[in-house]
C-alpha cells in the first residue's frame, strides 16, 4: 500500500439538507446549507481535529465522511477510491475501514445487548473471523480501552459513562479500521473522566499508529489529541493549520476570537487577558451572508473600516503560511 | 442550631453579616427501593455582593444545593432537608410559603441551564417578562411593558419593542439565555443563583453571556451563586470558591488561592485533569475511578477510593471542613476538608511524594 496519497481527499463537498413545506405537495422552499464547499486531506497515520461552533457543519462533514449523509456535490475519496460512485458491495467493503464513534455513549449502545455482543457486531456484519476469533478480540479490545474482559457479559446499564464510551470505542476498533471518526466523544462525560477518554485517544494513536478525526466543541480538547486543525464555521473551513501553530498564532479572526472567548482555569491569566467579543449568533446556515460568511460578526473588518471585498466576494482557501491556510481576504493584516 | 454560632464556615472579613448562611444542610430522597444521599452536610456563606463559585461533577449536589436555597425541593417525605440557611437574616427552612414566594425572584432569583426548558413555550416573551415584574410590584400593564423593554436593551437585545412580541423558539439559546437573565434581574435580587448557566451555550455566545452577567450584577451589587463544572468560567467570574464531591464542600478558598494552592486532593486532581489552552500540551492526569454511589451514606471520606493521599481513618472517618493554618490570627478563608492533605511540593507532580507512602488500602469488610 503506498502511502503517498492522502488516505482520506475531500474535493469541494457540499451536503445541503431542502427545506420543504406543505403535507401533500413538498414543496421546497429553501436549503440548509450545513456543509457548503469542503476541501480536506487526511493523510495516513494523521489526527485532525474538527472544530467549530453549533451549526458550522462540523458534524454534517463527519458524517459524510463515514457515509451517513450523501453529499449534494463534491467527492470523497478514501484510499484511492471515490466513495459514493461505488456499489453497494464496494461500499460495505469501505465502510469497515471507516468507523464512528458517537457523543452519547449512553445512547449509542444497544441497551439489549451485552457489551461483548456490541463490539462484537461490526465482526458479525463483516463475517470476519470465527466465534472463537471474535471472543478473543472482544477480550483483546476491552483490555486496549482500558475495560476487564469479563465486561464482555455486562450490559451497558451495568457500566458507567466513561466505561461506556470506553466500549464505544472498542466498538469502532473492532473491524480493524483504517479511519475513525469521533464525534465529540468526550462532551457528555465528567472532567475527570473527560481525562481518561482523552488520554485513550491519545494513546491509541500513538500505539496503533490510527488515523482520526476528532469533532469537538472544546478546542482545548482538540489541543490535547489532533495533529493537524481545521476550523469550521458556517459549513466552511475558515483555517487549517498544524495544531501548534494555530494555538500559538491563528491568523483567521474568528479563529482568534474563538481561542480568546475560552476560559482559562487560571483566574491570574483570566485577570490580564484580552478578550475578543463577538456580537451576536452565528447566521442561519439556510441564509447564509454573502460574501465571507463570517464579516456580520467580524471585528477585523470593523478595524478596517469595513471593506467591500469581505461582504461581496467569498474568500478562498489560501496559503499564508506553509502549511496554513486562511479563508479571508486580509488575513495579512491580522499581526498589524 | 443558631444561625449566629461561631462555625468553620463563617469566616468572613467579619463586620458585615453574611447575606446567606448555611449549616448543615443535608438533602435525602426516599424512593421506593432506595435513598439518594444527594447533600451531605454543607456550610457555606456569602457576603453581600460576592460571587462565589460552586464546583463540582455530575451527582456532587451542587445543583441540589440551589434547589434547597430556593426552597424548590418536592415536599416530605420525597426528600428530606435538615440544616439552617438563613438569608438575610431570615431562616428559610421555617419561612411560611407565602413570604417564601415574595421572596422567591425578588430576594433570591435563578437561571437555570436551559433557557428552551425554563421560558414556557407558549407565551410571548413579553407576557413572560411582564408577569414577573407584576408579581412583585404595584405596576400597571403599561408600566411593566415599558420596564421589559428597559429591561431587553439592558441585556442587549435589539430592537426590543418588537422581540416582546416573539415566543421562545424564535429566539437563539444565546438571546434565551439573556432573556432568563433580564428576568432574574428584573427586580434587583440580593442574590442570584446561576446554574450552569452558559454550559447549553457554544463557547462565543457563553463569552457575551459571561460578560453581561458580571456587569449587570456588579451595577446592582447583586451576589452570586455561580453552579459549574468549567473551572475556567470559575477563574473568570468568582471572587471565591467552594469545590463539592459527593455532597460535601471538600475545599473552600478565594479563586486566586485555590487554584495556586489546592490542598485537597481531589481539587488537585481536578486541576490536573482539564486540557488547557495555554502553557505545554502534555499528558493529562486523570483521577482514576468512577464517581461515588450516592445510594450509600458515606462514612468515611467519599472521595478515598480514587485517592493517591489517602490514610486507614479516611475509609472509617468524614474528616471536617477545617481551616488550613488553625492557629492563625489571620481570617482562614481557605479550608479543607481532608485527613491528609496535599502538600504544596505534591500538588505540580499530583502524586505523595512522601518516601515509603502508599494509600491505605480498604478495611476488609468492603472488599
Amino acid at each position: 500500500m503506498t502511502s503517498n496519497h492522502p488516505l482520506l481527499q475531500l474535493r469541494d463537498v457540499r451536503v445541503h439538507f431542502p427545506i420543504t413545506k406543505g403535507l401533500l405537495l413538498r414543496r421546497v422552499t429553501g436549503e440548509v446549507r450545513a456543509v457548503d464547499g469542503v476541501d480536506l486531506n487526511v493523510l495516513r497515520g494523521q489526527s485532525v481535529g474538527l472544530v467549530g461552533e453549533s451549526g458550522s457543519g462540523k458534524t454534517t462533514l463527519g458524517r459524510a465522511v463515514v457515509g451517513l449523509a450523501r453529499p449534494t456535490s463534491g467527492t470523497i475519496v478514501f484510499d484511492g477510491e471515490d466513495v459514493w460512485s461505488l456499489g453497494r458491495d464496494e461500499q460495505k467493503r469501505l465502510r469497515r475501514r471507516v468507523q464512528m464513534v458517537f457523543q452519547d455513549p449512553y445512547a449509542s449502545l444497544d441497551p439489549r445487548m451485552t457489551v461483548g455482543k456490541s463490539i462484537a457486531e461490526p465482526l458479525e456484519i463483516h463475517r470476519l473471523g470465527s466465534r472463537a476469533d471474535r471472543a478473543r478480540k472482544v477480550a483483546e479490545l476491552l483490555e486496549i480501552v482500558g475495560l476487564h474482559p469479563s465486561h464482555a457479559d455486562r450490559y451497558p446499564h451495568e457500566l458507567s459513562g466513561g466505561q461506556r464510551q470506553r466500549v464505544g470505542v472498542a466498538r469502532a476498533l473492532s473491524p480493524d479500521p483504517d479511519l475513525i471518526v469521533a464525534d465529540e466523544p468526550v462532551s457528555a462525560l465528567d472532567v475527570s473522566i473527560q481525562a481518561q477518554i482523552v488520554n485513550l485517544l491519545q494513546e491509541l494513536q500513538r500505539e496503533l499508529g490510527l488515523t482520526s478525526i476528532l469533532i469537538a466543541h472544546d478546542l482545548a480538547v482538540v489541543r490535547h489529541v489532533s495533529d493537524a486543525i481545521a476550523v469550521m464555521y458556517l459549513g466552511r473551513i475558515v483555517e487549517w493549520s498544524l495544531a501548534a501553530d494555530l494555538y500559538r498564532e491563528p491568523l483567521h479572526p474568528y479563529t482568534v476570537a474563538l481561542l480568546s472567548a475560552v476560559p482559562i482555569p487560571d483566574p491570574v491569566v483570566e485577570a490580564t487577558r484580552e478578550r475578543i467579543v463577538l456580537p451576536g449568533d452565528v447566521p442561519s446556515p439556510a441564509a447564509p451572508p454573502p460574501g465571507c460568511p463570517f464579516h456580520t460578526r467580524c471585528w477585523l473588518r470593523d478595524k478596517l473600516g469595513n471593506p467591500a471585498a469581505c461582504s461581496s466576494d467569498v474568500p478562498a482557501l489560501r496559503s499564508i503560511r506553509p502549511g496554513h491556510l486562511v479563508a479571508c481576504h486580509f488575513a495579512d493584516e491580522i499581526r498589524a | 442550631m443558631s444561625s449566629k454560632a461561631p462555625s468553620a464556615s463563617r469566616q468572613g472579613p467579619g463586620s458585615v453579616p453574611a447575606l446567606l448562611d448555611v449549616q448543615d444542610l443535608r438533602v435525602r430522597f426516599r424512593m421506593l427501593d432506595a435513598t439518594i444521599f444527594a447533600v451531605n452536610g454543607i456550610s457555606l456563606y456569602l457576603d453581600p455582593g460576592e460571587t462565589l463559585g460552586l464546583v463540582g461533577e455530575s451527582g456532587s449536589g451542587k445543583s441540589v444545593t440551589s434547589l434547597a436555597l430556593m426552597r424548590l425541593l418536592p415536599p416530605q417525605p420525597a426528600a428530606e432537608v435538615s440544616g439552617a440557611i438563613v438569608f438575610d437574616g431570615r431562616d428559610i427552612a421555617s419561612l411560611p410559603e407565602k413570604q417564601m414566594r415574595s421572596m422567591r425572584g425578588r430576594d433570591i432569583a435563578m437561571v437555570f441551564q436551559d433557557p428552551m426548558t425554563s421560558l414556557n413555550p407558549v407565551l410571548r416573551i413579553g407576557e413572560q417578562v411582564e408577569e414577573t415584574i407584576r408579581a412583585h410590584r404595584e405596576v400597571d400593564s403599561t408600566g411593566a411593558r415599558a420596564r421589559a423593554v428597559e429591561l431587553l436593551r439592558l441585556v442587549g437585545i435589539a430592537d426590543p419593542e418588537r422581540q416582546l412580541e416573539r415566543y421562545p423558539h424564535e429566539f437563539s439559546g444565546g438571546m434565551r439565555q439573556r432573556v432568563m437573565i433580564a428576568m432574574a434581574l428584573a427586580l434587583e435580587p440580593k442574590l442570584l443563583i446561576a446554574d450552569e448557566p452558559t454550559t447549553a451555550l457554544d463557547v462565543t455566545i457563553q463569552a457575551q453571556v459571561l460578560e453581561l452577567l458580571k456587569k449587570l450584577t456588579m451595577e446592582t451589587g447583586t451576589a452570586v451563586i455561580l453552579i459549574t463544572h468549567d473551572l475556567g468560567v470559575v477563574a473568570r467570574m468568582t471572587r471565591r470558591v467552594a469545590v463539592m464531591y459527593a455532597g460535601k464542600v471538600v475545599e473552600s478558598a478565594p479563586t486566586g488561592e485555590l487554584f495556586a494552592d489546592p490542598r485537597h486532593p481531589y481539587t488537585v486532581g481536578l486541576l490536573h485533569s482539564i486540557p488547557r489552552l495555554d502553557g505545554d500540551v502534555g499528558t493529562l492526569r486523570p483521577i482514576e475511578g468512577s464517581p461515588p454511589d450516592l445510594r450509600r451514606e458515606p462514612d468515611g471520606c467519599p472521595f478515598a477510593p480514587r485517592c493517591a493521599w489517602r490514610l486507614d481513618t479516611c475509609w472509617e472517618q468524614m474528616p471536617e471542613l477545617l481551616p488550613l493554618e488553625p492557629a492563625s490570627d489571620v481570617v482562614a478563608e481557605h479550608v479543607v476538608a481532608c485527613h491528609n492533605p496535599v502538600t504544596p511540593t505534591e500538588v505540580e507532580l499530583a502524586r505523595p511524594d512522601r518516601p515509603g507512602f502508599e494509600p491505605a488500602p480498604p478495611p476488609r469488610a468492603v472488599a
